[in-house]
């Protein structure tokens, strides 16, 4: 170990954040840019538990997410898991405007569906000063709010499944929005807006029905995303047998670092008893 | 007293035991104690759950070189417990701070259990007071955490999801008040450890002051997926039936975050890799939006003011460190953010012993 404490202390000052200056500006080491422009894209540092697990790769699918419902923080997480799949659009940049004694201030307000057309979608909402800026924060939220969509079927059940399972309602302000079971080939029957939002969640034939002052664009495009939400909420008697409950990951992968041997186990812990 | 200092970091040390001085802010290592350590009382360094002896997560050199204050000396020890269940726990955690006063005055030893391991020498240099503050872990310091029955859990079985979320933990200052004959700080270079002592990967900290806060809308562009046509946003939607009326503006939600840690994000983003945020005096990021107000300082009663803060990026490279080496893991903890009170008056009462 050389000398180190005994020569920089006369080196430099003692001011603060200067104490280990000049070795601190060396080689990180990490593989990391520092300095000048910085490339955010490729660099995810996880600030969540949830993002630390998926960045190394222990989570595979959103699909063990939303089993143990955990909050997704980060929106690199559904970049990863979904990665190109996921497309987005903008639906509307609309300014919104507030009354100040200066004039006007106006904002503007940026609704982003991202999905995977297949059983993903998510919806953003973002105001801000700029619209690029609107755009990248609701896409950015977007992501935030992917939800799985399921699906059924209509009639007999062949194939894939295309419609929704069972008629379900979703509400947002005075807008409700009812999306009821179609054959196949009847395709997505709604207004423009809406449309693009099944489109989205991979449906590919549905009846709708709306009611209450539609016109409120924005209100209805969260109706149609609260109605798919609840997709999955609905109880049909296919998932009326008992759910075995399995580890969360976190419990999961806080037992396989515990454990000397590093053999990976995924048990199911309970078994409810009928 | 506004200005925030960004903890970036820096170099991995090459042996995570190897010695540095106190003017060295890092994360994980062994502490450079300015006093010998024997010095120091041998409860500071114990968990108070497990009793386990705590590993240092955090040394920073803080010195308050404001008109009226003038400490050169000063140093904040981040100290918590490498046991899997302690992590959850805010009473393993703890904080000293270590300053140098002004006057000399009757030099006290201090009666500590010598630790059989560390045996090194410090010359005698002259006789400096160490104080040294303790800042203790709230007793009810706010961890997100089902087993200390956090009020925003609905049912156990989401303990370890919540765990992983919005979890602050915030310390009290505690002052300990103990006067040591101790040498100037003039550390040894010794480096064989005769006893394992827990030590977390070792890396080093630069500093980089904040820039303006204009620059964050300069990162969001980084994120950029779409190719921008503003003009053709502008114009588009000429049918009738399909105005988009009566919006206003919305504040950001999404379902699993709400404004607060958005806004937390927002400056993470800022620089992705901050381990450390030190502002003195100034206003902690929180990441949730019902954390709670420090109290007051036991020792002399003045309020507490916020200091420093760490994020959990130092879990994600401490992780990353404990892979491929020997040292102790941080795998038992899950928070966000770390916030550190100290006295706003910098009090050094005496303890009388």
């Amino acid at each position: 170990m050389a000398e180190r404490g005994a020569g920089d202390r006369g080196g430099f000052g003692r001011g603060f954040g200067r104490g280990r200056g000049d070795r601190g500006r060396g080689d990180r080491g990490r593989g990391g840019r520092r300095g000048g422009r910085r490339d955010e894209e490729e660099k995810w540092v996880p600030v969540t538990k949830l993002g630390r697990l998926v960045k190394e790769g222990k989570i595979t699918s959103l699909e063990q997410i939303y089993l143990h419902s955990l909050p997704v923080k980060e929106h690199q997480i559904v970049d990863t898991l979904l990665g190109g799949r996921l497309k987005d659009e903008v639906m509307k940049i609309m300014p919104v405007q507030k009354q100040t004694r200066a004039g006007q201030r106006t904002r503007f307000k940026a609704f982003v569906v991202v999905g995977d057309s297949d059983g993903h979608v998510g919806l953003g909402v973002k105001c801000a000063k700029e619209v690029a800026t609107a755009i990248r924060g609701a896409i950015i939220l977007a992501k935030l709010s992917v939800v799985p969509v399921r699906r059924g079927f209509w009639g007999n059940k062949i194939g894939k499944p295309h419609t929704v399972p069972c008629k379900v309602t979703g509400k947002c302000g005075s807008v409700t929005v009812r999306l009821v079971p179609a054959p196949r080939g009847a395709g997505i029957v709604a207004a423009r807006v809406p449309k693009k939002v099944l489109q989205f969640a991979g449906i590919e034939d549905v009846y709708t029905s709306s009611r209450g002052s539609t016109k409120t664009l924005g209100n209805f495009v969260k109706a149609t995303f609260d109605c798919l939400m609840k997709t999955y909420g609905f109880l049909t008697p296919d998932l009326w047998l008992e759910t075995r409950f399995s580890k969360s990951p976190f419990q999961e992968y806080t037992d396989l670092l515990a454990k000397p041997t590093k053999t990976i186990l995924i048990e199911n812990t309970e078994r409810i008893e009928a | 007293m506004g200005e925030v200092h960004i903890g970036l970091p820096g170099p991995w040390a090459e042996n995570c035991r190897e010695k540095a001085d106190h003017y060295t802010t890092k994360i994980g290592g062994l502490p450079d104690w300015p006093i010998p350590e024997p010095n120091i009382k041998r409860e500071l360094l114990y968990c108070r759950v497990c009793d386990g002896r705590l590993c240092l997560v955090a040394q920073v050199y803080a010195p308050i070189l404001s008109t009226k204050l003038n400490i050169e000396e000063r140093a904040i020890y981040i100290f918590g417990c490498p046991n899997q269940d302690c992590g959850k726990n805010p009473d393993s955690w703890r904080a000293i701070r270590l300053q140098k006063g002004d006057q000399d005055s009757e030099p006290n030893l201090a009666l500590s259990n010598t630790l059989p391991s560390e045996k090194e020498s410090f010359p005698m240099d002259g006789a400096s007071n160490w104080l040294k503050d303790t800042l203790l872990m709230n007793d009810s310091g706010k961890l997100n955490d089902g087993s200390v029955g956090d009020k925003k859990l609905d049912d156990l079985a989401r303990a370890f999801s919540e765990a992983s979320a919005l979890s602050s933990c915030s310390k009290k200052q505690n002052r300990k008040k103990r006067n040591n004959s101790s040498t100037r700080a003039r550390v040894g270079r010794t480096t064989a450890e005769e006893t394992p002592v827990p030590v977390l990967p070792c890396f080093y900290i630069y500093f980089q002051t904040n820039q303006a806060h204009g620059s964050i809308d300069a990162v969001s562009s980084f994120y950029s997926s779409l190719t921008l046509k503003e003009d053709a946003y502008a114009a588009t939607d000429t049918d009738e039936e399909e105005k988009w009326v009566g919006e206003t503006y919305e504040y950001d939600k999404a379902l699993g975050a709400d404004t607060t840690y958005l806004k937390f994000k927002k400056q993470m983003d800022t620089y992705p890799e901050q381990c450390l945020r030190y502002s003195y005096g100034g206003i902690p990021l929180l990441a949730t939006s019902n954390s709670m107000e420090p109290d007051k300082c036991i020792h002399c009663g003045s309020p507490l003011v916020y200091e420093l803060q760490l994020f959990s990026p130092i879990l994600y490279f401490l992780q990353q460190a404990a892979n491929a080496s020997v040292a102790c893991s941080a795998d038992g903890w899950s928070w966000i953010t770390l916030i550190v009170y100290t006295c706003s008056r910098v009090c050094t009462s005496y303890l009388n012993s």
